[in-house]
């Protein structure tokens, strides 16, 4: 019974983590985490800076479909 | 044992999926349940994936997961960002994902059940996926190209202008259609028009929301966006129901053409933050409930299918376009079973964000499989209407009228029995003043799916509730595509602007965006109006130019992916991009030549301009309204100018292609790839086991 819990726990927070992932949520945290931030010599953007920048590079390109 | 039990299982899923394709394709009499197109659907897509797709991924692409991908080697957290292939997907699938497999299949449902159906799966499977999945690939091996920079490195600088014109005129001629399909889902409905304009505020509020208070927060941002869309949904009906309100918010076309102008115009300018991110935003969430919902639905109710398999009008007399099968049902389901514009997005966010390889087969061939199965559920909900409802909706009043007693005496003068009280009692059962004469699919779809949702949830009481949480889902799907499309094409007309005049390619100088906006928002709010007077509902020229270009757009791409192979040295499997590059540069040639040329006034662009022009001259057209059809005579020689512009250029790629291909077979010409160089990657070891030792290959849950 607790490992079923255990399990489901742990697919939920995966899961959560995924739709974060998906939406955009944790693309900041990505951003901190990624090479560039971390060996980049450029400053490191704020969250409100990356949220722009990150908008602004998405729809300057096709991002949707017909 | 365990190989034996594994074939037979597989075995056992393509027999069930040939039972149930057998089952849809010669039954006869009393009406079929959904279940077998499901079941028919889901072996074919397991069988084809199983297949095909692990013989494309291992003989023709041979997958490399020991090679670094472009989001290992510039891992920048911006672009070039490692992602799990879960989320991968969904990205995709959510980029891939437009109008265009709802409405294609509800309008190829004129002509029964079974052709679309069948395009829909086997086009997925042999066409659509293969394109997606091999561009995927390519761009992978190129730093994430995009197709317009392929083909002008793999086929011919010349190629490369064309892939460039091709998109921005698929990029118009789409907008313009889609946006159509909104005006028709609006017109005259209070409800519908109060719950979308509401979308505005909403969007303006979230957008304050996630740049100053809770920047990036976009899961919160969502779920309030959420709530409030669901509240404007329900308030809609006493807006409807307020003689006053309801004044203010019933709209003609012209004004909803007009409103929808303005916002492409706004929504282009404005900061992305303010307007077009939040509007996603709202949409991303409801999309995927919505396409999930009308799935579980539809395995819920499992509703008869009404529609006969073939009705009368495969022989080219459809009221709701005219034209035989083929080449109009490949050309009117388009992105169910094989879009040009998926190539764009394999070409461009996709490949900067895959881990490995291996995993395009998923993302690619899978993210289209699925597409296809959102255009099969819409021909169930479609052909789940008796077809006699269907068509006194689709149908424009110029052919069968505008009264429920004139649609109802014309469509069962079609053997598809109705009475005019039926669609009385439908629009006031939906909260809708007429459901007739609603051209271009959205509020047929709305009825198919609000009748399956309200089977499920609620009962008849809220069906008029589910129809107008269906148009608001509709319609705000298409303006994410027609806003999100309008900067898309600001940013080309920048680029190919500034080779003419320099200034002009700066996307941050007002006057620039301001000029770049109104030239793209004028041409597909052009095309809008167009379609808005046209008095055959605009959905009879349009949706098939936009087929043609969206045909036109995946047949350049199988041209550069069929270049590639054979400089791949891949001649022996160079069939697999051949055939269906093949099968749409006929269907679309075929269906340009029949658009422009056809002596049926109702197909042949140029057929219906002479037929105009001898009815002005034999006076059947009264004076007030020679000015108009003048007009529409100019709009009909307009579209003819495009098709063969389109044509033009597909003719130029093919023949560009066909100069490559014939020096690199007779060996005179080197067979020069562009692909990145080799770089062995980081992964290997652990992503060809089982381990999730790596630092990020663990920390994206990588499996």
């Amino acid at each position: 019974m607790r490992k079923a819990a255990k399990r489901t726990k742990r697919l939920l927070r995966r899961f959560w983590r995924g739709l974060r992932e998906w939406c955009g949520d944790a693309a900041y945290e990505t951003y901190l985490r990624s090479n560039a931030s971390r060996v980049s010599s450029c400053r490191t953007l704020t969250q409100a800076e990356f949220y722009v920048d990150q908008l602004n590079r998405r729809y300057s390109r096709p991002n949707r479909c017909c | 044992m365990k190989r034996i039990l594994t074939t037979l299982a597989w075995l056992a899923v393509a027999l069930l999926g040939a039972g149930a394709l057998g089952a849809i394709a010669i039954h006869r009499g009393e009406p079929l349940n959904a279940m077998w197109f499901v079941i028919a659907a889901l072996c074919c897509y397991l069988v084809a994936f199983r297949l095909y797709s692990a013989f494309v991924a291992a003989k023709v692409l041979a997958l490399d997961d020991t090679r670094a991908t472009p989001a290992e080697r510039h891992d920048d957290g911006r672009d070039f960002v490692p992602t799990n292939k879960w989320v991968l997907f969904g990205h995709h699938f959510a980029a891939i994902a437009g109008p265009g497999p709802l409405v294609g299949p509800t309008l190829a449902a004129q002509f029964g059940y079974l052709p679309g159906t069948l395009w829909l799966i086997a086009g997925a499977a042999f066409g659509g996926c293969v394109q997606d999945f091999v561009i995927l690939f390519c761009s992978i091996r190129r730093d994430g190209k995009s197709l317009g920079q392929m083909a002008r490195e793999e086929v011919s600088k010349r190629g490369g202008i064309i892939a460039q014109l091709a998109v921005l005129a698929i990029v118009i001629i789409l907008l313009g259609v889609i946006a159509l399909v909104v005006v028709n889902a609006l017109k005259a409905s209070p409800w519908a028009t109060f719950t979308i304009s509401m979308t505005l505020p909403i969007a303006l509020l979230l957008g304050v929301y996630l740049r100053f208070l809770r920047p990036g927060k976009v899961v919160e941002a969502s779920i309030i966006g959420l709530t409030l869309v669901l509240f404007v949904v329900v308030a809609g009906r006493w807006v409807a129901e307020s003689p006053s309100w309801s004044h203010v918010f019933t709209l003609g076309g012209v004004s909803l053409a007009i409103a929808i102008i303005v916002y492409g115009f706004i929504a282009s300018v404005l900061p992305v933050w303010l307007l077009l991110a939040p509007r996603d935003y709202l949409i991303a969430f409801i999309k995927a409930g919505a396409i999930f919902s009308l799935a579980a639905g539809i395995l819920f109710v499992r509703p008869d299918v009404l529609m006969p398999p073939l009705t009368r009008f495969i022989d080219g007399t459809g009221p709701v376009f005219a034209g035989k099968i083929f080449p109009f049902c490949f050309i009117t389901i388009a992105c169910g079973a094989v879009s040009g514009f998926h190539s764009l997005i394999s070409s461009g966010t996709t490949p900067k964000m895959i881990l490995r390889e291996s995993q395009a087969r998923f993302i690619g061939y899978g993210a289209m499989l699925l597409e296809s199965f959102v255009g099969v559920m819409a021909m169930v909900a479609a052909c789940a209407m008796t077809p006699g409802v269907y068509f006194a909706i689709n149908s424009p009043a110029g052919i069968v009228g505008s009264t429920p007693d004139a649609v109802a005496a014309m469509t069962t003068s079609w053997g598809y029995p109705l009475s005019g009280q039926t669609m009385v009692d439908m629009a006031h059962a939906v909260g809708e003043q007429t459901l007739l004469n609603r051209t271009g699919g959205a509020p047929s779809l709305a009825v198919g799916m609000a009748q399956i949702f309200s089977s499920t949830i609620g009962g008849g009481r809220l069906l008029g509730i589910w129809y107008h949480f269906a148009i608001m889902f509709e319609a705000l799907f298409v303006l994410t595509v027609l806003d999100a499309g309008t900067r898309v094409g600001r940013f080309m007309i920048h680029e190919m602007g500034g080779r003419i005049w320099k200034p002009l390619a700066r996307t941050n100088w007002l006057p620039a965006v301001l000029l770049c906006s109104a030239l793209i928002v004028g041409a597909w709010g052009y095309f809008l109006y167009q379609g808005v007077i046209d008095p055959l509902g605009g959905i009879n020229s349009l949706w098939p130019l936009f087929g043609i270009a969206n045909q036109l757009l995946a047949a350049v791409a199988l041209v550069v992916a069929t270049t590639i192979l054979m400089k791949m040295g891949c001649l022996r499997w160079i069939w697999v991009t051949v055939i269906p590059m093949v099968a749409l540069i006929i269907i679309t040639l075929t269906s340009s030549y029949q658009k422009i040329l056809s002596p049926n006034p109702r197909i042949g662009f140029l057929s219906n301009t002479k037929a105009l022009a001898a009815q002005i001259a034999s006076g059947a057209i009264p004076a007030a309204k020679v000015t108009e059809t003048r007009r529409l005579m100019f709009n009909l020689r307009l579209d003819a100018v495009v098709t063969s512009v389109l044509v033009v250029m597909i003719v130029l790629l093919i023949l560009e292609a066909l100069v490559q291909w014939y020096g690199i077979l007779s060996r005179r010409s080197e067979a020069v790839l562009h692909e990145s160089p080799y770089i062995a990657t980081r992964w290997a070891k652990d992503f060809a086991g089982a381990g999730h030792g790596v630092a990020v290959g663990d920390a994206i849950g990588d499996d």
